[in-house]
């Protein structure tokens, strides 16, 4: 069994500042750490190589070469090798551009059985990635999975839906974005730390036999952030203050109006 | 003694408006005054309602506050954050509560001399965040940092999580602005980091519990910040196994960590299920979470691997690793929970602050097991592993009568607090006595000790004003 997660390397929530002007997210300075909802594509890709060994998981990511250091924290959890795609022919790409390179390379470098991704990133917050990769790899997709059952050639999962759960199957491969659902993604070991200190991590660049210039970065994004800004929150709060029975009347009349003004009563 | 005392009347609260405006004082409006009759001790037993609440904004007016009260025999209690876990700033007898609220004030940031001078209403952890940018810290880290003052951890010189490697509160405190209890104003110490000029009072009013003292401005020392830390969670099959790494940490690794926290089963168990995290404690009686900071992760990792080898030598079966903010935090998470989680189980409870020499950890327990076994009741223990202090808590049983429980905990605390001194421990290592704990203050001080005590509180408050009813029983 041959299973292959996408990671993706993001700023740590509480300290994300964000360049107005070039309407980027500004990474110098911000720790960054493995997109906290793609912790549960790790954590499900770990439990099906338990499940049905043999099996191993190859990390894919693209990313500054920083984000080495996500890759590595999740061969600590258990995962056994790991794919850094870098370079600044990649640097701008939109969902579309990145699921594209991630498409290649996933092609390229083995037929995976299972792919695994997170719902969304916490950063971009499009889940497009996912579920784009697997058009490009024309492979079936199911998003939202909150359990998977695997056997022979096909795998089961249940979706969570607005409505409730969905049940589906589909054949292998098969590309699935995890939901929180899953469970509760395992801690790094100390043992899986060392071990991931020494593991190599293949590296991938800009390569003429993979992608034609012009695909991949800026170049092959078409879509652009116009704006980037931080919204404000407004709140006009109005406190009535009534001093006697006339006053505390008119005050509930305004209350029962404000009320029935935004809410069918 | 509440005979002793006079009630707040109206014209008394005329004069409180007087001094610290009519918007910063409460009277006669039993809602707003119920948020000041309690702390953190859930048992109503110890709670009490305040006649007056006035939040002052100065020194001047909290000593205008404490003559009036003097001089009309009306207690005042001292209240920060309300954070605090031994009813030390409940109004025992009522009166006026002087809520610290609005000093919050960060009066200055010198980085010449590495201090910072705050009012008592910060926020613990606030001083930190600002602090943060200029790669600097104040070493304190009470539990509740992210809710507590300042000014009641200077009150209780409170403890925590790092003070195996960091110290307490006191450590830090280098100048104090205090209102005596009889209205004087105290300007003690400085930005000096020595100072045997007369009696060292900074270290008698820290810790005092509001009943020498309020104060008004800190000057706390700081340190760098560390550039980074990791924490490690290992989990042992034994409670002996896991506190017998404890000084092989220090001796064999020759590292100080930031933090070493115990946890047993039970307590993990209900922080996992309060928090709907999962840890793999099915197999584990008890983990150890421990903390290293250093210069850089590099150092940082060195120090854990170390650390984590000794643990793993020495009988922990699993060791993981947080070195990013977001799992450390979210290690640390089950940790700083376990308290409100066994309060969400049930409201009877008795959350405890004892402190033994840290080697007796292992024979305490079994004898906390033995005492768990004579009154049929759980009582789960964690705390700081690294110092020796154990938050034992003991819990009503789900078919114990609230009766039965109120019948049976004295005598249960009392045992508890007995075998702890027996170790040569004691009743509070962090918590303070307050009014929780003060009919058990004769378990750990000969009357001798306490008749010194209760001679100092007479010379600096003799009409028994500030904060009464509390320490002594």
């Amino acid at each position: 069994m041959k299973l292959a997660v996408l990671i993706k390397h993001v700023p740590e929530t509480d300290n994300l500042k964000i360049d107005e002007k070039k309407g980027t997210v500004v990474r110098k300075g911000v720790e960054s750490i493995i997109n906290p909802l793609d912790l549960y594509a790790i954590e499900e890709a770990l439990r099906i190589k338990e499940k049905h060994p043999p099996a191993s998981i190859t990390l894919v990511s693209m990313g500054p070469p920083d984000a080495e250091k996500s890759l590595r924290e999740a061969i600590a959890m258990g995962c056994d090798s790991a794919i850094l795609i870098t370079g600044r022919e990649f640097s701008g790409s939109d969902t579309y551009a990145t699921s594209l390179v991630l498409s290649r390379v996933l092609k390229k470098t083995g037929n995976y059985d299972i792919i695994l991704c997170g719902e969304r990133a916490t950063d971009g917050d499009t889940s497009q990635v996912g579920p784009a990769v697997a058009s490009f790899l024309d492979l079936p997709v199911l998003t939202y999975v909150s359990r998977v059952e695997l056997s022979d050639n096909e795998v089961e999962v249940d979706r969570i839906v607005e409505e409730g759960i969905e049940t589906y199957s589909a054949s292998l491969p098969v590309l699935l974005t995890i939901s929180k659902a899953i469970g509760v993604p395992r801690l790094p070991t100390l043992k899986g730390k060392k071990r991931a200190k020494s593991a190599s991590i293949k590296y991938v660049h800009f390569d003429k036999s993979l992608f034609s210039p012009g695909e991949t970065g800026l170049e092959g994004s078409p879509t652009m952030v116009v704006k980037l800004f931080r919204p404000v929150v407004k709140r006009k709060s109005v406190i009535l203050k009534p001093r006697n029975e006339k006053e505390i009347d008119e005050s509930i009349e305004r209350l029962i109006d404000f009320i029935s003004e935004r809410v069918e009563l | 003694m509440t005979g002793r005392y006079n009630r707040v009347t109206v014209e008394t609260v005329r004069l409180l408006e007087e001094i610290s405006g009519r918007s910063n004082v409460i009277f006669d409006d039993r809602e707003k005054l119920e948020a000041y009759s309690h702390d953190e001790v859930a048992e109503k037993a110890y709670h009490a309602m305040p006649e007056v609440v006035v939040k002052p904004k100065s020194a001047e007016e909290i000593a205008k506050i404490m003559k009036l009260a003097n001089e009309r025999l009306i207690p005042v209690t001292p209240r920060g954050a309300g954070s605090g876990l031994s009813g030390g700033a409940i109004p025992q007898y009522g009166g006026i509560v002087v809520s610290l609220e609005k000093m919050n004030r960060i009066l200055d940031i010198d980085l010449e001399n590495l201090m910072v001078t705050v009012e008592p209403g910060v926020v613990t952890n606030h001083i930190n965040e600002v602090l943060k940018d200029k790669g600097l810290m104040f070493a304190g880290y009470p539990m509740s940092l992210e809710t507590c003052f300042i000014g009641g951890n200077v009150a209780e010189n409170a403890g925590g999580g790092k003070a195996i490697k960091y110290g307490v509160t006191s450590r830090y405190i280098t100048g104090l602005e205090v209102v005596s209890p009889t209205g004087e104003i105290l300007r003690l110490g400085g930005k000096v980091r020595k100072d045997v000029t007369g009696y060292d009072l900074i270290h008698l009013f820290t810790g005092s519990e509001g009943t020498l003292g309020i104060f008004t401005k800190i000057t706390l020392s700081l340190l760098p910040l560390p550039g980074a830390r990791a924490v490690l969670l290992c989990l042992f099959k034994s409670t002996r196994e896991a506190i017998a790494v404890v000084p092989k940490l220090l001796r064999v690794g020759r590292i100080i960590p930031t933090s070493i926290e115990y946890m047993d089963r039970l307590s993990v168990v209900t922080s996992c299920e309060y928090l709907n995290e999962e840890l793999p404690y099915r197999e584990s009686e008890a983990m150890l979470l421990i903390e290293i900071d250093g210069k850089n992760i590099e150092e940082v990792e060195r120090d854990y691997e170390t650390l984590g080898d000794i643990c793993t030598r020495n009988g922990a079966f699993e060791v993981y690793v947080a070195d990013n903010r977001t799992t450390i935090d979210r290690v640390w998470n089950v940790r700083k929970n376990i308290a409100e989680a066994f309060k969400v189980k049930t409201a009877h409870q008795s959350l405890e602050d004892i402190v033994i020499p840290t080697a007796s950890i292992p024979d305490f327990m079994e004898k906390l097991e033995g005492l768990q076994k004579k009154y049929k009741l759980p009582i789960p223990c964690y705390g700081h592993a690294g110092d020796g202090n154990l938050h034992a808590t003991p819990l009503k049983p789900d078919d114990w009568s609230p009766e039965k429980w109120e019948k049976n905990i004295d005598a249960i605390l009392t045992e508890l607090y007995r075998i702890t001194a027996g170790f040569g421990g004691k009743i509070s290592g962090e918590h303070g006595i307050g009014n929780k704990r003060k009919k058990y203050i004769g378990i750990n001080l000969e009357p001798s000790v306490i008749s010194v005590m209760k001679s100092i509180k007479k010379a600096l408050d003799p009409n028994e004003i500030l904060n009464p009813g509390k320490i002594f029983p």
